[in-house]
């Protein structure tokens, strides 16, 4: 199956030779929803904008349904671009902005409507026709601008942080609303960027996670959150709670690690080289660790004391003290909530499986374990 | 391709043609005049004989001194006198419409054509003017009183038609301030005083340099008002034009080159002092 | 507390009585009957206006009778509307550009200041060495360039400090949605900055309009309106004539400005 885009070492430099794109692969198939997801400033706006057309690439090569897009300028690409303020014409009204892709193409107007009206119906905007981008809400400023993007059926429709200037209702909202249409239409592929995960990992088929100019991991969102490669995609997606230690034994397929709250056995990381010494970052999701007050015959076990709760609804989140004031949260259910006593001691406990050894930080170089933990 | 990578510079052009023929190669022709012997552009004589000249001059001194000292001595008076209407305006006068009126208001004279407004001072400070007759109605003079052709009449005139230009840029750069700096500084128990000094004054600093720049540039580029209402008052520009209109050319381009430095020189100094660049973006 | 607002206000109606005092007077003697310009006035008349070369009034012809004056509106009106329409073009291609971080922004920005930096009398002067070395001759063009390049940094500044902050944005919106170049400037550029646009042009009228050093260094002949009141000043004696001239123009400013400061008010949605 050929990528409907294909980028192969995509190089951007911006001014004063600061390297916003470092070479970045990455292939998007037709009909799938790709999410690029990342910290702030990590490059993801500017992949985006790049395979729009709106910024120039450097070095490398990008392809759209297999066609070389240097030079080829953004009005020319089978794409279309919702930009983060949305970008609605101030001087048109809504049904102007959403004809206003078909009207480049030289369709007739007849056409024009049919496809306009039929999309703002599919977007439950029919009756704002009329109406300027300054005289509706923001939420259905947003729903414009996607009509607006969509109604000219790209191959490829290019979401630049959708979700980020509403609150959080519409967030959910209009991330149901994109999940919906994306499974109505056929042909486009979705890429759609952001910063937070919960939108990254609900909406994606696959993902990217970005770091500085750089792909992390490329995955199914589960894939990534079971089997981060790097600390960074692991503390990225999803909670986690890391401990910073070394490789102290090596079995046939677990290892013994060295940390602050004592030794801890994971699965055996794949790599080939020589583990015993490495520094390396253990991790373990918080669901997956059990509470108990007498301590289970577990393969990890630590003895804790119980600090404070935070609540989230449907499930709470505990936070322990470790031995060297190291701190451990745990998820529970909230209906399954036991009566916890502040400074009671507790064991926190869970199984080599579940738990993770990780040996790179980070694909960028020269990032260290330690940083990346304690966030110097 | 070269549209490609040049076209953003393309267009450019017609702008970069019209600014190179009618203001940078006047001004290099103006520099090579300035050492001629003899205006002529074949095979001319070129001499240091003009600044040599200029720098002997017995008149040479006062003609700077009172170009320059009129023009900063201007500006210094208008920013002096249009800070705190700026002042008011941005911080006093809450109804925005009000201010847009009054900014209009305002902006009025500068429009207001060149030679009405000079002569219009005739019929206030003359000596049969409203000025000398309120005077005389009141017993408080016998004679008329000469008011006009001093620097001071130069200095009201260049003030009227020039403060515009000072409250403008300082009430941009003022309505610019985030409140919430000077709040914070309050709440930081910041004396009046200083949360002025240190945080308005120090902030609305762009603005008083462009509003400087206007008034300096406007003022030196004016040598007709000197020469009607100053009383004979040599200055630069009145010197070049009369020269210029005696055919004196190399003499006349001597000393618009050392008019043109001196300007320059001068708001180069503030442009690197101030960032002027803050209050357009 | 209190005291101080009421000074403030106090203050501002002080500057712009002093800026209008003027203006005032000008009008009023425009009106005043006889030759001499001094106070008092004892009776008002419309003669500087309309009477015809008769009479006591035979040797300073009224406003409406003089053909110089005619001649010279005409050369003022020709010369600021081509400054107008140049500086327009101008202003707006300049900024389009300029407003991108392109290489060498701040020195090109700098270069069209340096059109408003320079004293009148030094570009004048320059110009007529250029014109003497090409053996150019000075025409109605020469002064419409002139003021253009005065007039442009002026503009150039109002377009860019009110250059909406998503245009670029829009511009982008645009050629995501396959419009040419030329479309994003035609149906969101321009529909977007046409407000600025128009100020710019009458900008660029109004400081040609009332500009005398450099109109006069760059058109020979009778010259533009405020030129020829210039020359004339300096050799006729003074009259309510010229008050009367001066009235005219002033009015003639005045609606142009009226004009732009309601553009200026106005934005795209």
């Amino acid at each position: 199956m050929a990528g409907i885009v294909e980028i192969k070492r995509l190089v951007k430099r911006y001014k004063g030779n600061v390297l916003a794109l470092k070479g970045i692969d990455l292939e998007i198939y037709r009909d799938e929803f790709f999410v690029l997801m990342g910290p702030s400033g990590c490059g993801k706006s500017t992949l985006l904008k790049t395979i729009a057309g709106i910024l120039d690439y450097d070095d490398g090569e990008l392809y759209i349904n297999g066609k070389d897009m240097k030079n080829v300028p953004a009005y020319k690409r089978d794409i279309s671009l919702m930009l983060e303020n949305y970008a609605l014409f101030p001087h048109m009204n809504v049904f102007d902005n959403v004809a206003f892709g078909l009207r480049m193409l030289d369709k007739d107007e007849e056409e024009i409507k049919k496809d306009v009206m039929e999309t703002l119906a599919l977007l439950e905007l029919k009756g704002l026709e009329k109406r300027f981008p300054n005289e509706i809400s923001g939420g259905q400023r947003q729903r414009v601008a996607l009509a607006r993007a969509l109604v000219i059926r790209p191959s490829v429709l290019l979401l630049d942080e959708p979700l980020s200037h509403i609150d959080y209702r519409l967030q959910r909202r209009f991330a149901s609303l994109l999940k919906d249409i994306h499974r109505q239409i056929s042909g486009t592929a979705f890429i759609l960027t952001t910063h937070d995960q919960h939108h990254g990992l609900s909406l994606a088929d696959r993902m990217a996670i970005m770091n500085s100019g750089l792909i992390e991991q490329v995955g199914h969102p589960e894939e990534i959150y079971n089997e981060p490669h790097t600390l960074f995609s692991a503390r990225f997606v999803g909670e986690v709670n890391t401990f910073m230690g070394e490789i102290q034994e090596v079995g046939a397929d677990s290892v013994w690690v060295k940390t602050d709250i004592g030794y801890l056995k994971s699965r055996k990381p794949n790599a080939a080289d020589n583990l015993v010494g490495r520094r390396v970052g253990y991790i373990i999701r918080p669901e997956k660790i059990k509470i108990s007050k007498t301590g289970e015959n577990a393969e990890n076990s630590v003895k804790c004391i119980f600090e404070y709760l935070n609540y989230f609804g449907h499930y709470v989140e505990a936070i322990f003290r470790a031995p060297h004031n190291v701190r451990i949260k745990s998820t529970i259910p909230t209906y399954n909530l036991p009566n916890f006593k502040v400074e009671d001691e507790y064991w926190l406990s869970w199984s080599a499986n579940d738990a993770r050894t990780i040996i790179k930080p980070s694909v960028v170089e020269g990032v260290d374990i330690e940083d990346l933990i304690y966030g110097r | 391709m070269f549209i490609e990578k040049y076209g953003k510079y393309l267009l450019l052009l017609p702008g970069l043609i019209i600014i190179v023929f009618f203001l940078i190669l006047p001004l290099i022709l103006i520099v090579i005049v300035s050492f001629m012997q003899i205006f002529t552009f074949r095979e001319p004589t070129l001499t240091l004989q003009n600044y040599i000249d200029f720098v002997a001059s017995p008149q040479t001194p006062t003609i700077l001194l009172n170009t320059f000292g009129m023009s900063i001595g201007t500006a210094l008076l208008t920013l002096l006198a249009g800070y705190p209407a700026a002042y008011v305006l941005a911080f006093k006068i809450e109804s925005i419409k009000i201010r847009n009126y009054i900014i209009s208001l305002l902006l009025v004279p500068f429009f207001i054509d060149w030679n009405a407004r000079t002569i219009a001072w005739i019929p206030i400070l003359g000596e049969s003017g409203a000025v000398n007759y309120m005077l005389q109605a009141l017993n408080i003079v016998r004679e008329p009183v000469q008011l006009l052709f001093s620097r001071w009449t130069l200095l009201i005139i260049w003030l009227q038609t020039n403060i515009l230009f000072a409250i403008f840029p300082i009430y941009l750069a003022l309505i610019r301030i985030d409140p919430d700096l000077i709040n914070a500084a309050r709440v930081l128990k910041a004396p009046p005083h200083r949360v002025f000094y240190n945080i308005i004054f120090k902030l609305s600093l762009p603005g008083v340099v462009v509003g400087f720049t206007f008034v300096f540039v406007n003022t030196l580029g004016d040598y007709i008002t000197p020469a009607l209402w100053a009383g004979g008052i040599q200055v630069l520009g009145l010197s070049i034009s009369s020269f210029a209109a005696n055919f004196v050319w190399p003499y006349a381009a001597t000393q618009s080159t050392i008019l043109i430095l001196i300007a320059l020189a001068v708001l180069f100094v503030l442009f690197k002092i101030v960032d002027i660049k803050k209050l357009v973006e | 507390m209190g005291v101080w607002n009421f000074v403030g206000k106090v203050y501002i109606a002080f500057i712009i009585a002093l800026i209008y005092l003027p203006v005032a007077f000008m009008i009023i003697l425009s009106f005043k009957s006889g030759a001499s310009i001094s106070f008092p006035i004892e009776r008002f008349t419309l003669d500087w206006y309309i009477k015809p070369p008769t009479g006591e009034y035979a040797a300073y012809l009224s406003l409406f009778y003089d053909r110089q004056v005619f001649q010279a509106l005409q050369n003022s009106v020709v010369v600021s509307s081509l400054v107008a329409m140049i500086s327009m073009f101008l202003v707006t291609t300049l900024a389009l550009t300029l407003r991108r971080r392109i290489a060498g922004r701040d020195q090109l920005f700098y270069l069209f200041l340096l059109g408003f930096l320079t004293p009148g009398v030094a570009v004048g002067l320059g110009l007529n060495f250029l014109f003497n070395l090409l053996n150019l001759e000075f025409s109605i063009w020469s002064a419409a360039f002139i003021n253009v390049i005065y007039a442009v940094p002026f503009g150039l500044i109002l377009m860019m400090a009110r250059f909406n902050p998503d245009l670029l944005l829009y511009e982008q919106a645009g050629s995501s949605l396959r419009a040419s170049p030329l479309r994003v400037f035609r149906r969101i550029t321009l529909p977007l900055i046409i407000y600025e646009v128009i100020s710019a042009a009458i900008l660029g009228f109004l400081l040609s309009w009332g500009e005398v050093i450099r109109t006069q260094f760059a058109l020979k002949g009778i010259g533009t309106l405020s030129t020829f009141i210039e020359v004339q000043l300096g050799v006729n004696p003074l009259t309510p004539k010229w008050y009367a001239a001066g009235t005219l123009l002033s009015v003639a400013s005045f609606v142009g400005l009226a004009i732009f400061a309601y553009l200026l008010s106005k934005t795209t949605r």
